[in-house]
């Protein structure tokens, strides 16, 4: 979820699909393994780790290729393969640099049963940090001049450029935040499950099915999609298991609505959610 | 590893891209497709071939049928698909290609999903050493590429190619001027499909197994790096760009197997190639050989004129 | 042919609450010079979008020959007769003029795919009376000279010259033309008018939106007048141009 509310932000802006977005999640996730293991400062410290990092990977991105490239004229598929291009430098690097075999935190999540389900600690952190995360969020664009400024450039360049706000810096603190919080939950995913460069990739397209449903560029649709997206497979999975097929479908239910969202109803949910 | 037999490996290979970039140039190079999920239909006409190859039947229909198989699925997802723009296509395209893998991963009763197939090789006669074999089939892959590569040709640079380039170049002027941009888009999208399937049939074909794992994102990005390397509407630029990339890569597989080098060198190619993307976008993005002009009638009588004049 | 060619009901077109287009009716008459005029966003270029396809009225009807077309997809409006033209030129950039022109020919058979391939004799042929066609109009136009150029490397009045010659490659029934004299010098702007007062002596009808009164009113049958989505007034450019509502639209913009 904060995966693709970061992503939102940044697609809503620039108008284009980001695949390095996974990559600004593996380094999140490395910069905190790195921090926290290798340097031994511990899981606290390894949050400032990714934010930073990450946010300042999106930021270089930004400014170093995407800039100049839209600059130039770029078309989306241009930026596209960019990203996809930056994805393989960053991914690769971090690859050579950590290897490739899937490394673990050496933190033990306790595990404890709520009902039927076996919930693990990880997953209760991640929720509070979603929710504090999601919260700071909302403060941010709705109390914070900087905020406001994200949400009228988002809606409408043109009108935002005219009423005397600087682009520039929106644009970037957009990528610094959207990469940063990437970061973050690149860092749980690791937490959660295992790091290794591909990281970034497993959680890609159900991270874009996530942006997509709750509309592009729209903060309070992707957390409501993510809620709705989470929900159907979770439930999708029970019911897949009783139809007798497959869990490997757990994965195509997320594309599944990714296109029917797209087919259907391309805007997602943003009418939903008035104000925003 | 013999190294004539590699050489003639990479050929192959060469051979089979070049198939697949062909037919992506055409979607996006010719007609302004962005069609992200290139691979999924390269996966169609593998497993298909592979299915009816183990149905017995003779390996000439196989392709033919694969190809078929493969462009009837296109214009299928075509007709709700193409309506979008550009990156929404991308995007799904993208997921199409993986929902398919998903599919084949899942279902085991179809096509023997993670434990893949193999495939028995087609062109076989007694006592055919390991190199004859090998250059039967790289006799077979060319000769598809010519088959394909002259179609290409034939339909860019006719009319009808001249209607896709106005399609891709402004859309809603080419309908303002009668083309149907629906009618054309599907149709290169089938046509596309079609051609990457022929690839995937042959690709089936030489490796002798396929399972879902071979059929990742990763095949599509590659062939579009060969299109635009080379050169987008240019299909001679698309065979060099081919050709390019897989030495590229190959390059990058022989400094690990021969050279010591303190890192893998397989990231350092992705590493460089990956630079070499960003780098040509940003200041060639026309790639190495630019379009040509349509090439018809229509210019003698231009010259005819000139010289009149 | 006599009759309304042409006849716009009673339509309307909102963005978001703003009426672009308000409640117009308009009808142009076969073989006429109809022309539009109105301030910058009265909804002359959204009417057209609408005429053509490009955009949806909410309210309202398009007919063309008494048939409905305001349903139509625009490719279908074009082989009804209909010829489009953008105020900005929308040309083929990266192609030819020649190419730019050829496309714009009508039932060309060389557009299906089953002709490019396999019955090429067929379309070759066309393909070399088309070629003969386009440059003689482009002779007309004097960009004969570009022919074989990338459309993106002419100047901006060629670019507008191409686009009416696109136009008139059409063959249309009814031209639809947004500003063709604009940005290019006065004696062309003349010239442009005098061809299109020629082609409509051969059967073509034409509906203008002009900037240019002086031009409009020598060369117009009749004309309407819009503002803030209305039509204002209508009649003989004469009368119009005289009138006092007509005075009041333009003396309010300025």
């Amino acid at each position: 979820m904060i995966s693709a509310v970061a992503l939102t932000l940044i697609y809503g802006l620039s108008r284009f699909p980001n695949f390095a977005h996974a990559e600004f999640m593996a380094l999140g996730a490395y910069m905190g393994y790195f921090v926290a293991e290798q340097l031994g400062l511990g899981f606290p410290s390894s949050f400032v780790a990714a934010f930073l990092a990450s946010g300042a990977l999106g930021v270089i991105s930004y400014k170093a290729v995407f800039q100049p490239l839209a600059n130039r004229g770029a078309t989306i598929i241009h930026l596209m393969i960019a990203s996809i291009a930056l994805g393989f430098v960053v991914r690769h690097s971090i690859g050579a640099i950590w290897n490739w075999a899937p490394l673990s935190f050496s933190l033990a999540w306790s595990s404890f049963d709520v009902g039927m389900v076996r919930v693990s600690g990880i997953w209760l952190w991640l929720i509070l940090a979603a929710l504090v995360l999601g919260g700071i969020m909302h403060l941010v664009l709705v109390r914070t001049k900087i905020g406001k400024a994200i949400r009228a450039t988002s809606g409408n360049p043109e009108l935002a450029l005219s009423s005397g706000i600087n682009i520039n810096r929106v644009t970037l603190t957009t990528w610094f935040i959207g990469a940063a919080l990437a970061g973050i939950a690149g860092l749980f995913r690791a937490a959660g499950t295992r790091l290794s460069p591909l990281l970034g990739w497993d959680i890609l397209l159900p991270t874009f099915a996530v942006t997509i449903l709750g509309g592009i560029g729209s903060f309070y649709g992707a957390i409501g999609a993510a809620f709705i997206i989470g929900l159907v497979e979770n439930v999708g999975v029970v019911i897949l298991a009783r139809l007798g097929l497959s869990t490997e479908y757990r994965m195509a239910i997320a594309f599944v609505i990714l296109i029917l969202t797209l087919l259907i109803r391309p805007q997602g949910l943003t009418r939903l959610f008035r104000g925003t | 590893m013999d190294p004539l037999i590699y050489i003639l490996d990479i050929i192959v290979f060469i051979g089979i891209f070049a198939i697949v970039a062909l037919s992506l140039n055409l979607e996006y190079g010719f007609t302004g497709l962005g069609n992200f999920g290139k691979v999924a239909f390269f996966l169609i006409g593998a497993y298909t071939y592979a299915l009816l190859i183990e149905a017995g039947i003779h390996f000439i229909p196989c392709i033919i049928i694969a190809a078929l198989v493969a462009g009837l699925i296109g214009s299928l997802i075509s007709l709700p698909a193409l309506r979008l723009r550009e990156d929404y296509l991308a995007i799904v395209t993208l997921a199409f290609g993986e929902i398919i893998r998903i599919v084949v991963k899942a279902e085991h009763g179809l096509a023997y999903g993670v434990w893949g197939m193999t495939v028995p090789p087609a062109i076989f006669w007694q006592g055919a050493s390991f190199r004859m074999t090998l250059v039967a089939h790289i006799g077979l892959v060319f000769v598809c590429l010519l088959v394909c590569f002259i179609f290409v040709q034939l339909v860019t640079n006719s009319p009808y190619g001249r209607v896709i380039r106005a399609i891709r170049e402004d859309e809603v002027a080419a309908a303002t001027f009668g083309k149907s941009r629906l009618k054309y888009k599907a149709q290169v999208f089938a046509m596309g499909s079609a051609i990457a399937g022929i690839g995937g049939a042959l690709f089936a074909q030489y490796i002798g197994f396929i399972e879902p794992y071979m059929f990742m994102p990763m095949l599509t990005f590659t062939v579009w790096i060969m299109v635009l390397v080379g050169g987008p509407a240019n299909n001679w630029g698309t065979l060099v760009g081919a050709t390019l990339v897989q030495l590229f890569s190959r390059g990058a597989k022989i400094m690990k197997d021969y050279l010591v080098v303190p890192f893998d060198p397989t990231d350092l190619q992705y590493i460089l190639l990956g630079l070499l993307i960003i780098f040509i976008l940003l200041y060639r993005p026309g790639g190495i050989f630019k379009e040509r002009p349509v090439k018809t009638k229509a210019l003698e009588r231009v010259s005819q004129w000139k010289e009149r004049s | 042919m006599e009759g309304t060619l042409l006849k716009i009901e009673d339509i309307t077109k909102s963005f978001g609450g703003l009426h672009a287009v308000d409640g117009v009716s308009i009808d142009v008459n076969a073989e006429s010079i109809v022309g539009l005029v109105g301030p910058n966003g009265s909804g002359k270029t959204t009417l057209f979008n609408v005429i053509f396809g490009l955009q949806k009225a909410d309210h309202g009807h398009v007919y063309f020959n008494n048939k409905r077309i305001d349903h139509l997809a625009p490719h279908r409006v074009f082989t009804r007769g209909m010829v489009n033209s953008f105020q900005f030129p929308r040309l083929f950039y990266q192609l030819t003029t020649l190419d730019n022109m050829l496309l714009a020919a009508r039932g060309h058979r060389g557009d299906s795919l089953i002709n490019s391939l396999f019955l090429r004799k067929g379309w070759q042929y066309q393909e070399d009376e088309l070629t003969q066609k386009a440059l003689e109009i482009l002779e007309l136009l004097e960009l004969a000279h570009l022919t074989l150029a990338p459309a993106g490397e002419l100047s901006g009045g060629q670019r507008k010259l191409l686009e009416i010659g696109r136009a008139l490659m059409a063959d249309p029934v009814l031209l639809l033309l947004d500003e063709p004299a604009a940005g290019v010098n006065p004696v062309l702007g003349r010239k442009i008018f005098e061809k299109i007062e020629h082609f409509r002596q051969r059967g073509m009808s034409f509906f203008i939106i002009e900037h240019r009164l002086e031009i409009l009113t020598e060369f117009a049958d009749w004309i309407y007048v819009m503002d803030k989505g209305k039509v204002v007034i209508e009649g003989e450019p004469e009368k119009v141009v005289n009138s006092p509502v007509f005075y009041n639209v333009y003396m309010g913009e300025r």
